[in-house]
């Protein structure tokens, strides 16, 4: 679907954004793209959309070599969400700007494809809205909504979940996990991007790693380098595991740690108290009986 | 003159979202725009004071009955007073009372009929209908693509003010006052700065979503028995107040 | 000095009209390639930008407040055939959306703001630039203020100019004669004149520091070319056509106005029947005299500013040099 080969770009004052790129997305993949600030991840997605021109290297996308004579053909195929909704919304009415890119691109069937981008980014009942009107969150659904209208073989977002607030963030990332489509999304909000994507590439001008979302939260030193915090869920299983509690694999995801959690459950055989009480461990106090594995509760708050 | 101008952003999106409320903003913008271009174009060719009494009182009934927000209509013919009344004025020392208040009420017809046709019409649909009516779309996508970001960057600037002011600024009330003058002209630099940044990525925005040459609405109104009724109206009235005009002179 | 519909005699705004299609055709012809491309969000994005600059109101004395026009400023930043475009645009919004301007006088509107302005103050400021750049102290700074400066005088002085035209051929009927409207205009405006120097030159100063890939437009020297193609790409050639055309402009109307035999005071004064000995208004300068005047005080206008700013540049020269 889209292969780079050993690409490069150096911006017009000299500095290298981008090295010795070179990375494949199969069709239905989806792959974060992680790194620091300034790591050159939007530049990868802008220039893989033929807007940073001229670069050293390759990139292939649904089998065509992009240069500057193809590069509108080329972005037929892509579905690019910028950062700023601003920045790709122009249309007075929600319904009018999603109906935008099928029109210039001379597409059929308008009113059903507006229809099923709507219901896609889960926003029907804004159809006949302003979007100025609308808040942050809402317009970069609008702007997921006239991307996905245009029915790209491959989406490319950047930072899509930056200036969110958590709700807009916790809808949106469901909305992008549930969504079956080829994607690449550049972010360095780990945590989203574990709850999303398949794998996932450490860039920071050239790529430092390639993997599963596991074998980096694994790699802690690469992530101390590139700034990147592990996903809670992560860091709570880390917790755990060094207090003893067994665990399989470590969770990167919430999905992932209801999974462990019940693996271990059924193997312990027990069942999980989550109530709170005041309990006093006597002896003898037979019908509160439970083992307890480690330190009791209360030796906890001393650990940090 | 420009006054009026300043809560641009919230005036215009109030006033648009009205527009499609009232009988006059549903209508087709090409009907409207023909329609109050022949009354304009006609009353500005009048000279005869019962003519010209004529025209003010239709340009006044159509006002009214079309229901844009009254309140605006004033405010906005208020900023275009000034120069109505120095022209009043000194044709009235100069030229006598008739032609004075002649020359008032062909201005004021023609400026209440504008301004109901601005306030009375979604801004966008306005445009889309000039393009209909054949203007070069160069012009009409400059015009949408200006109006969109005037929006935004209007808001932008209202919050460079409001943090100048927390900031204690309170300057620029004196030409003569070097550091408030250059304060203020620095807020309106970073918005140029501002526009010219964000301008690479909307380019880059519009190239994404395959865009080429001609910015058009996807719901378009047609011609219907409303829209040819208000044309027919507006063209009659214009012909027969030329008639009369030029056959007075003749 | 947005000309409402029903002011100007309808001759006047039809030469207007024609003049402006004329003109702006000419800029768009001239920018059609760059505007297929990048250019087309950058002109619309600046002209939202200097619609927003305009509201930037400042004081000119006895509670009244004037506002930028942003003709020079635009020009300055992108070259006048963008500026012309991205003026109309904004004057399109004006009239349109507010109803500020008339229709029917959108041609002279044009004309004074989107042609003129942009014009004068772009060939001003090239003229004076290279003279000005010479003096440490004042440098580019006083070229941008003088350019600003007569774009709004200058277009203030045409649109006295087609008042007291509409009034003179039309024995009354439209405009504002020219006893009341030259006076009135320029004097307004040269004030006007003073806050638009003030806040361009703040605008460019601040653009050039803080980002100036914002300019499309840099004044640079052409020395790697030939003699004769440096002359003829020079932006001071291209900057006295600007500025001839925008006096050039002006010709049709003096034209309409002379073939009318009568010239302004008299005009005035018969309209009111009083005999010439005793004028209702008199004013202290012969300003009705001919309309030519009124285009004759635009002239002398900036160029007494021009003249004074290199007299005032060659002063301090020669004494740094002496000193």
């Amino acid at each position: 679907m889209l292969e780079t080969q050993d690409l490069g770009f150096v911006y017009d004052d000299g500095t290298v954004a981008l090295e010795g790129i070179t990375l494949a997305i199969e069709e239905g993949e989806k792959v974060a793209l992680v790194g620091p600030n300034g790591a050159g991840k939007s530049t990868l997605l802008h220039l893989i959309a033929g807007f940073r021109m001229p670069f050293t290297g390759k990139v292939t996308v649904s089998g065509m070599d992009l240069d500057r004579s193809n590069a509108d053909t080329v972005r037929r195929n892509l579905g690019f969400v910028f950062q700023d909704p601003d920045d790709q919304i122009f249309m007075p009415t929600v319904e009018e700007d999603v109906a935008f890119g099928p029109r210039n691109l001379g597409l059929d069937n308008v009113e059903e494809r507006v229809t099923k981008a709507l219901k896609s980014a889960g926003i029907e009942h804004l159809a006949k809205r302003r979007p100025h009107r609308l808040s942050y969150g809402m317009k970069k659904r609008v702007a997921i909504a006239g991307t996905l209208a245009m029915d790209p073989k491959m989406l490319l977002m950047d930072e899509p979940t930056s200036g969110l607030d958590p709700r807009s963030r916790s809808e949106l990332i469901r909305l992008l996990r549930n969504m079956d489509k080829t994607m690449l999304i550049a972010t360095h909000d780990l945590e989203a991007a574990a709850e999303i994507v398949d794998r996932a590439i450490v860039l920071n001008v050239s790529s430092i790693m390639e993997g599963s979302m596991r074998d980096l939260v694994l790699a802690r030193d690469v992530l101390e380098e590139a700034g990147l915090e592990i996903p809670p869920v992560s860091k709570l299983f880390d917790a755990l595991d060094s207090m003893g509690y067994q665990i399989g694999a470590l969770p990167v995801s919430m999905d992932q740690a209801v999974a462990e959690l019940t693996k271990v459950i059924e193997r312990e055989g027990r069942h999980v108290h989550a109530h709170v009480h005041e309990h006093n461990h006597a002896r003898g106090d037979a019908s509160h009986a439970h083992p307890h594995k480690r330190a009791p509760l209360e030796d906890l708050s001393k650990e940090d | 003159m420009i006054v009026a101008h300043i809560s641009v952003g919230r005036s215009i999106q109030r006033l648009d979202e009205h527009a499609s409320q009232i009988w006059f903003g549903r209508l087709d913008p090409r009907a409207k725009l023909l329609g109050v271009l022949a009354f304009v174009v006609a009353t500005a060719l009048l000279t005869r004071t019962t003519l010209l009494l004529a025209s003010l009182a239709i340009a006044i009934v159509f006002a009214a009955s079309s229901r844009v927000p009254v309140g605006h209509l004033s405010r906005a013919y208020l900023a275009a007073l000034p120069f109505v009344l120095v022209a009043s004025a000194s044709v009235f020392v100069f030229g006598g009372a008739e032609k004075g208040l002649n020359m008032w009420m062909r201005v004021s017809a023609c400026t209440l009929a504008l301004l109901t046709l601005a306030t009375g019409t979604e801004t966008f649909n306005l445009f889309s209908g000039l393009r209909r009516l054949k203007v070069p779309a160069l012009l009409t996508t400059l015009l949408m693509l200006t109006y969109r970001y005037l929006l935004l960057i209007s808001d932008e600037y209202e919050r460079m003010k409001t943090a100048r002011k927390a900031r204690g600024f309170a300057g620029g009330r004196n030409l003569l006052d070097r550091n408030g003058m250059r304060v203020l002209s620095y807020t309106a630099g970073m918005v140029l700065i501002r526009s010219s940044a964000r301008a690479e990525h909307v380019y880059e925005g519009l190239k994404a979503r395959g865009f080429r040459e001609d910015m058009s609405m996807w719901k378009r109104s047609t011609i219907a028995l409303a829209d040819a009724s208000f044309m027919a109206v507006f063209f009659a009235a214009s012909v027969v107040l030329l008639a009369l005009q030029i056959e007075v002179v003749i | 000095m947005h000309i409402p519909d029903g002011l100007m005699d309808p001759i006047v705004a039809a030469i207007g009209l024609v003049e402006f299609l004329f003109v702006v055709g000419a800029a768009l012809v001239v920018s059609r390639r760059a505007l297929r491309d990048k250019e087309l969000p950058r002109t619309a994005l600046l002209s939202a930008g200097i619609f927003v600059a305009q509201m930037v109101n400042f004081p000119v004395g006895g509670g009244t407040t004037g506002h930028l026009i942003g003709g020079a400023l635009f020009a300055i930043m992108v070259g006048p055939a963008m500026a012309i475009v991205g003026m109309t645009v904004v004057l399109l919004i004006q009239a349109l959306m507010f109803g500020d301007g008339g229709i029917t006088a959108f041609g002279l509107n044009g004309l004074n703001m989107a042609v003129i302005a942009p014009l004068t103050g772009w060939g001003v400021f090239n003229l004076v630039k290279p003279i000005a750049v010479r003096s440490k102290r004042l440098g580019e700074g006083m070229a941008v203020a003088v350019a600003s400066w007569a774009s709004v005088f200058v277009a203030a002085a045409a649109c006295a100019a087609e008042l007291a035209v509409s009034y003179a051929i039309s024995s009354g009927a439209y405009g504002i004669a020219a006893t009341v409207s030259v006076p009135a205009m320029l004097g307004y405006h040269a004030i006007i004149g003073i806050g638009e120097a003030i806040i361009t030159v703040g605008v460019i100063a601040y653009v050039h520091q803080v980002s100036p890939e914002t300019f499309l437009h840099r004044a640079g020297t052409n020395t790697s070319r030939s003699g004769t193609a440096r002359i003829l790409s020079s932006k001071t050639i291209h900057a006295t056509i600007a500025v001839l055309v925008v006096f050039a402009l002006a010709l049709p109307f003096y034209f309409l106005y002379a073939s009318d035999g009568k010239d302004g005071l008299e005009q005035t004064v018969a309209g009111t029947g009083v005999s010439e000995g005793e004028p209702i208004a008199k004013s202290p300068f012969s300003y009705g005299e001919s309309y030519f005047a009124a285009l004759f005080a635009g002239i002398m206008g900036f160029l007494a500013v021009a003249l004074a700013t290199l007299g005032i540049l060659k002063l301090i020269d020669s004494r740094k040099m002496s000193g």
